[in-house]
């Protein structure tokens, strides 16, 4: 059987499969359907220092193979999930404290709270639901840069990952950004700005109007932009968009990932993860890989 | 809560615009009145959230309005026979104390379903008076199930059955007759409102089911919220659907 395990900054993780930030909440629900120490870790729900509402229902909307969300990081606060989450979540597998700013001090103060606490922190710079911060820090790599600065000057401890977005003008230069400022890794894509709209009502179907496209129709677009900023960094990249099979997992790995996110389709089909750790275990035996990390970067 | 491979037993029109989808699982569930399913439809990355109409161990019905493209694929390519992935059950669902003996229903649309499975938990241990609402005739379904009930009134819009106007008015021109220790109700938002009203300052405790555009229906996605009066937001998969009306913000 192929060793899936990896080491990503210093940290092993036993498998390359983490549902992804917001499609998982801090792992308690899908822990009732499964035992989610199987998991290489968790990316958990959005955290702010301070609790949030969130945006106005409907938050979530359908396109053809691609969802839409506007939950607007709804999220207890970073003391409520340290207080009642965290060593839970600790026991069970790695845990990527997802965490969202509206300043540079928001995001230092938070990497602050978490250091030495959690395995990785992922940066969210990217949220595309949010009226100021998230993607406004993402979008430039003088920005980018930093943010991830001021966060990395509050971790002593704790590897930094930070999350990109796609809605860009170059994701080449903005992962080299995240990397000059400090980042221990990248994560990349957040999901992409879109719009659907209820023609009989003549009504965008959120009520944010706008939201974030995500699943697998944005697969192939994600795959060209991990593969672009893979080769522009020396540092790891997790690598997300669309993915629903070991397959498509294989084919991140193959364009420069070294672990990769599930995020939508776990709504789709409740036991995703599970089912793609499998499949990986599969593919790598079927095809004589005997390390996953063989995989990363495997283009010939 | 489970993740079953149902084989699906029935899929029929019972009404204009509404289906009555049969499923059997592998084996015996548990289901709450009140509860739901999310039933995976292939082609459309999210399940779709149902009510549990009836369930009789492994046989459970869902009944479901044509709204989009997703219940038009569950109707027209799912037939008998074919298998059906479905997360179930979810949801708090409806509770009738030990002292609640007399239990009012009050409907409209496609919210008399979990209704149904409120009638079939409780028929023969409590007075049951259900009041449901159509737009007419057309759209009236499931008469069976709804005269299990000890009290029958069927409400349309349009008069072209029973009586003349919506299921809160209807039920509003006999509770003082029928006294309820408790009323719980499922429908569209401006009838919940309607039905907030009507009861305000009665000293009735008043259960209402909401619905919401899911994502994960188990919780972890934050998306189905609703307002609470006191301004926090709860998940109406995980926390509800069913609420006490003077708990949310409808």
């Amino acid at each position: 059987m192929a060793d899936l395990s990896l080491q990503l900054c210093g940290v092993k993780l036993k498998n390359p499969v983490i549902p992804a930030s917001g499609t998982f909440g801090f792992g308690r629900e899908f822990n009732e359907l499964y035992d989610i120490s199987c998991l290489g870790g968790v990316a958990t729900k959005g955290l702010t220092l301070k609790p949030r509402l969130g945006n106005p229902v409907p938050r979530i909307a359908e396109g053809k193979s691609v969802i839409l969300n506007a939950v607007g990081l709804q999220n207890p606060g970073v003391e409520a999930f340290i207080e009642n989450d965290l060593e839970w979540l600790k026991s069970k597998t790695r845990v990527l404290a997802n965490v969202a700013g509206s300043t540079i001090e928001d995001y230092s103060e938070i990497c602050a709270r978490l250091d030495g606490l959690v395995d990785f922190v992922e940066l969210n710079i990217s949220c595309p639901n949010v009226k100021c911060g998230g993607m406004a820090f993402g979008i430039r790599p003088e920005t980018i840069e930093e943010v991830t600065r001021a966060a990395k000057g509050s971790l002593k401890r704790t590897p930094l990952i930070v999350k990109l977005s796609p809605n860009v003008e170059s994701i080449a230069l903005n992962a080299q950004a995240a990397e000059r400022g400090g980042a221990d890794a990248i994560s990349l894509v957040n999901t992409f700005t879109g719009m659907v709209i209820d023609i009989e009502k003549r009504k965008p179907l959120l009520a944010n109007m706008t939201g974030g496209v995500s699943g697998a129709g944005i697969k192939p677009i994600a795959v060209r932009m991990v593969y672009e900023a893979s080769r522009a960094v020396h540092i790891p990249v997790i690598g997300m968009g669309g993915i629903c099979t070991a397959e498509d997992a294989v084919e991140f790995l193959m364009a420069g990932a070294t672990a990769v996110q599930v995020g939508t389709h776990n709504f789709t089909d409740t036991f995703a993860c599970p089912k793609i750790i499998a499949g990986l275990h599969d593919w790598c035996d079927r095809h004589g890989v005997s390390h996953v990390t063989s995989l990363t970067g495997a283009l010939q | 809560m489970r993740e079953v491979t149902a084989t699906i037993l029935e899929n029929i029109r019972i009404a204009e615009n509404i289906y009555s989808l049969t499923f059997a699982t592998e084996d015996e569930l548990k289901v709450r009145p009140g509860q739901f399913c999310m039933v995976g439809v292939a082609g459309f990355p999210l399940r779709r959230p149902i009510a549990v109409c009836k369930a009789e161990g492994e046989r459970i019905t869902v009944c479901y309005q044509l709204k989009g493209g997703g219940t038009r694929a569950l109707a027209e390519t799912y037939k008998q026979g074919e298998k059906l992935s479905v997360l179930l059950p979810l949801g708090n669902g409806f509770y009738v104390g030990e002292q609640e003996q007399r239990v009012a229903l009050v409907g409209g649309g496609v919210g008399i379903f979990p209704l149904i499975s409120v009638i079939r938990a409780y028929q023969g241990k409590k007075q049951l008076f259900s009041y449901m609402g159509f737009r007419n005739r057309a759209a009236y379904c499931m008469p069976y199930e709804l005269q299990r009930s000890d009290r029958l009134v069927v409400a349309t819009d349009d008069g072209s059955m029973g009586y003349h106007g919506t299921s809160v008015q209807a039920f509003m021109e006999e509770i003082e007759e029928i006294k309820p220790d408790i009323i719980l109700s499922c429908g569209p938002v401006p009838m919940l409102h309607a039905l907030k009203k009507a009861t305000e300052g009665r000293n009735i405790p008043v259960y209402v089911s909401l619905e919401e555009r899911m994502g994960c229906g188990i919780g972890a996605c934050l998306v189905c919220v609703c307002e609470k009066t006191d301004g926090a937001h709860a998940r109406v998969c995980k926390d509800g659907p069913v609420f006490n009306i003077n708990e949310v913000a409808l």
